[in-house]
């Protein structure tokens, strides 16, 4: 993110993020109340389906980049000795990219499966 | 009734402590008759005041834990005792008076004057009745402080983060027709520090002794910014 994109842009992702990610849980839910797959292979089919699939990629997407905006915020806010802010901002995008490839290589394992 | 109020005298204390007075009641008695009548008490009590009409914005203290005016707070409508103490992260010089110089500092670094490119015309800068209207809610702002100084955001960033204050004063002039520096003032808060530190927690709003709205006012500059980028 170059220097001049870290306010407006970060504020604005931070906004539609949050709308895709509460858009996306309501469906979840809905999903999981109203049409709950039955078994296994169900379940497969419905995750693995391509709209889904998609969606759900969206959404993990979604929930790194806002996890990541909001970490940096509060580490922004709190944390000042810029050496200490940067291993812990370093830190914190490892165990973002960890977990994005970890959905990723589930998404990738269920469509196979 | 009883008050609590915040002493602190750099050359003997380490650190600020509350001293107990009482002080006698009369009708209509504003929060700021009672600190004179401490200060006859005891003649080295210091704070700031001057106009006793919410005016001049001298007199803000942090009353029971809220950024308030003295000059315009009916000791009727406080709870006993009364805890008076200097306004919230600031350094303090003396008891409640403290060291603003970084909220002025923000409060210049906005250009707080109107920018024309075209050159002056004779007669004053015309505007229509509504160009004017939108400049009711921002004009009013006496630099008091109580806003920044309730702000959480501008307690952990004061020398980067403007603050409500500084930010309602740039959508002032944002939003005044006869300014011709938009798009200077708008890059000049992008970043993540002097704009987007405001997490529209809303103490400005809830203290602001003259009823403005700073957070509204950011608001505004967020969405303009937004317009003018995509
Ligand atoms: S916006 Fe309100 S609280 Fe803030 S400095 Fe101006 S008058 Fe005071």
């Amino acid at each position: 993110m170059s220097r001049k994109a870290s306010g407006l842009k970060a504020w604005a992702i931070q906004r539609l993020t949050a709308i895709y990610i509460g858009l996306f849980a309501l469906y979840l839910v809905a999903v999981l109340l109203f049409a709950a797959p039955v078994d296994f292979v169900a379940w497969k089919e419905w995750i693995g389906g391509p709209l889904v699939s998609v969606m759900l990629l969206l959404f993990i997407v979604s929930v790194l980049m806002h996890a990541w905006i909001g970490v940096r915020d509060i580490l922004i806010d709190y944390v000042h000795p810029i050496a200490i802010r940067a291993s812990l901002l370093g830190l914190v995008a490892m165990a973002l990219v960890g977990m994005g490839l970890w959905a990723a290589q589930a998404l990738i394992l269920v469509r196979m499966a | 009734m009883k008050f609590l109020v915040s002493r602190f005298n750099p050359e003997s204390d380490t650190s600020p402590y509350m001293q107990e007075f009482e002080v006698e009641v009369v009708r209509g008695m504003m929060l700021r008759d009672a600190l004179l009548e401490i200060k006859r008490h005891d003649e080295s009590f210091a704070f700031r005041h001057s106009c006793g009409e919410g005016v001049c914005g001298s007199d803000g203290v942090n009353v029971n834990g809220t950024n308030k005016l003295a000059c315009i707070t009916p000791i009727s409508e406080l709870t006993e005792p009364v805890e008076v103490r200097p306004f919230p992260g600031r350094p303090i010089i003396r008891d409640l008076v403290v060291d603003m110089t970084q909220f002025y500092q923000q409060y210049r670094a906005v250009k707080p004057w109107l920018v024309r490119d075209d050159p002056m015309p004779e007669q004053e800068i015309l505007q229509s009745p509504e160009e004017r209207d939108k400049l009711d809610g921002l004009y009013e702002c006496i630099l008091c402080g109580c806003c920044s100084t309730a702000c959480p955001s501008f307690w952990w960033n004061p020398e980067k983060f403007h603050g409500p204050q500084a930010l309602l004063t740039a959508w002032r002039f944002l939003a005044d027709s006869r300014d011709q520096a938009t798009d200077e003032r708008l890059d000049a808060l992008e970043g993540p520090y002097k704009l987007f530190r405001c997490h529209t927690i809303m103490n400005c709003v809830d203290v602001c002794p003259k009823g403005l709205n700073p957070t509204k006012a950011i608001g505004h500059i967020k969405t303009l910014m937004l317009k003018n980028a995509v």
